[in-house]
């Protein structure tokens, strides 16, 4: 844990996606969590601490490993987080946040390469356009949410949340399945 | 109690994990780098190894499958640790060679529960052979460390096999073996009278245990006649030791009584200690010179080479002339000996990597892979 000017900060661990290429590594993000690290329109780059690369194809095969590195944020497909609060501010005991607020909806995501499933939280009108629109900053968030590879079915990742890149996402269902 | 090394490049995780499983009653080796880490494993040979996925020059993943590539530790539980969270991830360690797998942050209680399970795992596989092995000590010359080495031999077999171990002192004037491993002798052989009627409940009823694990038949407190036990004694305790415990090391007496003789003839191995000084040498070549002439023979015989003083003493290729025979192993004069004897936990079943510990740890691994490779 960091204090500094910008208060306290800490490392958290994510996975994050682009079309090629999964990244391990830490983040330093502050009481906004990564999304508003994401959201941080000074910076076009993520950076990242303890980078462990592998290819897509081979995912639990590192590649190459590097202290520091930078991601270019457009080109995030989407982040897996084990933990929420890691991600948004989630609220206190006595109230949920803007995050949270809202009922959870079944939802079907999918960017390029991976299909994800998991649950929005939104308060209001139920529409597709609606929630990629109202929803806060450039990464929709997907709550209990799993990833899977659409060439590699049995590839997978799973994560407390994900963030999903809203102009990466290709189709957006919401709802049961229905076959 | 297991000794475990953990190879983490995070230094917080590293110690915290550490403290973690050392409230667990473990002992434990902590290495940042994972090539200092295969390095330390070799020269420690823990019974487990935990280490982290994410590390520069060499993955997790990477060092499990160099330790399946090698003989010796091809069966070593590899617990995999890391902040890699996924099923994939999980496939990939096993697939590496990992015994398991744990997900960062783990809880101290998850740890412990993962380590106990491989550490039984490890046991059961290394179940015991059909037959025990016995281990004779012999010196018939006091002061060459052979107590010394024989109860360090016994509680490395113990830790390499997690099997069943027991130490016999068959001193008949008051055996050393309680002394180096801090035990009352309320028992001994001296309570085990008639071989006719000797069964092993009875016999298990005289063992001593060790805080390790390690099974004493102690010698009794008090001085007994130099023909105690009697030759049928001690061969109806070997017997029956053979067939119920994994490994039986036995101190054998300094006299030529009828329990050395009988000793000797019940040992698959033997192993005869020496100190690199003269008459040490010239006892040991007269000895087997008039072995040879009551028509002994030895299935295996070792020769072991035994610094007992921190001074220059005669070399060890002058000691291999004078014995005709070449030196299994040499063992260093070892500081940490004292220490050991006051704490009475022999230094094999210690972290210390001084001479003595590793170079019997060496021989214990020798012994287990002949019965290991005799099974397979």
């Amino acid at each position: 844990m960091v204090t500094g000017n910008f208060g306290v900060r800490q490392l958290i661990n994510l996975d994050l996606f682009t079309d090629a290429y999964r990244v391990t590594g830490r983040a330093l993000v502050g009481a906004g969590g990564i999304h508003a690290e994401l959201g941080n329109p000074n910076t076009s780059f993520l950076e990242i601490q303890e980078a462990y690369i592998s290819r897509i194809h081979q995912p639990g095969e590192i590649v190459v490993n590097y202290k520091q590195a930078a991601f270019r944020k457009e080109n995030i497909n989407f982040i897996v987080l084990q933990d929420r609060r890691e991600g948004i501010p989630v609220g206190t005991g006595h109230g949920r946040s803007v995050f949270t607020r809202g009922r959870a909806i079944p939802a079907f995501l999918t960017v390029p390469s991976f299909e994800i499933h998991g649950d929005i939280i939104h308060e209001g009108t139920l529409a597709p356009r609606e929630i990629l629109v109202q929803s806060i900053g450039r990464f929709q968030l997907v709550f209990s949410a799993k990833a899977s590879a659409s060439v590699f079915p049995d590839i997978s990742y799973s994560g407390d949340l994900i963030l999903v890149h809203k102009e990466r996402i290709g189709i957006f269902c919401l709802g049961h399945n229905q076959s | 109690m297991a000794r475990i090394l953990v190879i983490d490049d995070d230094d917080q995780l590293l110690r915290m994990v550490g403290l973690m499983l050392e409230r667990g009653g473990h002992t434990v080796t902590l290495v940042g780098d994972p090539i200092k880490g295969l390095e330390q494993l070799e020269i420690e040979k823990p019974d487990m190894l935990v280490v982290d996925v994410m590390m520069p020059h060499m993955s997790g993943h990477d060092v499990a499958r160099q330790l399946r590539e090698n003989k010796e530790t091809e069966n070593l539980p590899i617990l995999i640790l890391t902040a890699r969270a996924q099923e994939i991830d999980r496939v990939t360690a096993l697939k590496s060679g990992a015994s398991d797998y744990l997900s960062k942050p783990v809880t101290s209680q998850e740890l412990i529960d993962k380590v106990k399970t491989l550490l039984a795992e490890k046991a059961e596989k290394s179940e015991a052979p059909q037959e025990g092995l016995v281990i004779g000590f012999y010196g018939l010359r006091g002061g060459v460390g052979q107590t010394t080495i024989a109860v360090n031999l016994a509680a490395s077999l113990l830790r390499v096999s997690q099997g069943s171990v027991a130490l016999v002192d068959l001193s008949s004037s008051v055996g050393q073996a309680v002394m180096h491993m801090r035990l009352q002798a309320h028992s001994s052989w001296a309570n085990l009278r008639n071989e006719s009627q000797l069964d092993w409940e009875t016999l298990k009823g005289q063992l001593i245990a060790h805080q390790s694990g390690l099974q004493l038949l102690a010698a009794p407190a008090d001085p007994m006649p130099p023909d105690l036990p009697s030759a049928a004694l001690t061969k109806k305790m070997l017997e029956l030791m053979r067939n119920n415990l994994q490994f039986t090391v036995i101190d054998l007496p300094h006299t030529f009584s009828p329990a050395f003789i009988a000793g000797l003839e019940s040992s698959d191995i033997v192993l005869q200690v020496l100190t690199p000084e003269m008459i040490s040498v010239q006892s040991a070549v007269q000895v087997n010179r008039t072995l040879a002439k009551m028509g002994m023979t030895f299935k295996q015989k070792s020769y072991i080479l035994n610094h007992t003083t921190a001074e220059a003493q005669l070399p060890r290729a002058t000691v291999e002339r004078g014995l005709n025979a070449r030196i299994a192993f040499k063992v260093g004069y070892d500081t940490n000996q004292g220490r050991a004897l006051s704490q009475g936990v022999p230094l094999t079943l210690t972290s210390a990597q001084s001479p003595l510990p590793t170079i019997v740890n060496r021989m214990g691994d020798v012994i287990w892979q002949r019965v290991t490779s005799k099974k397979s």
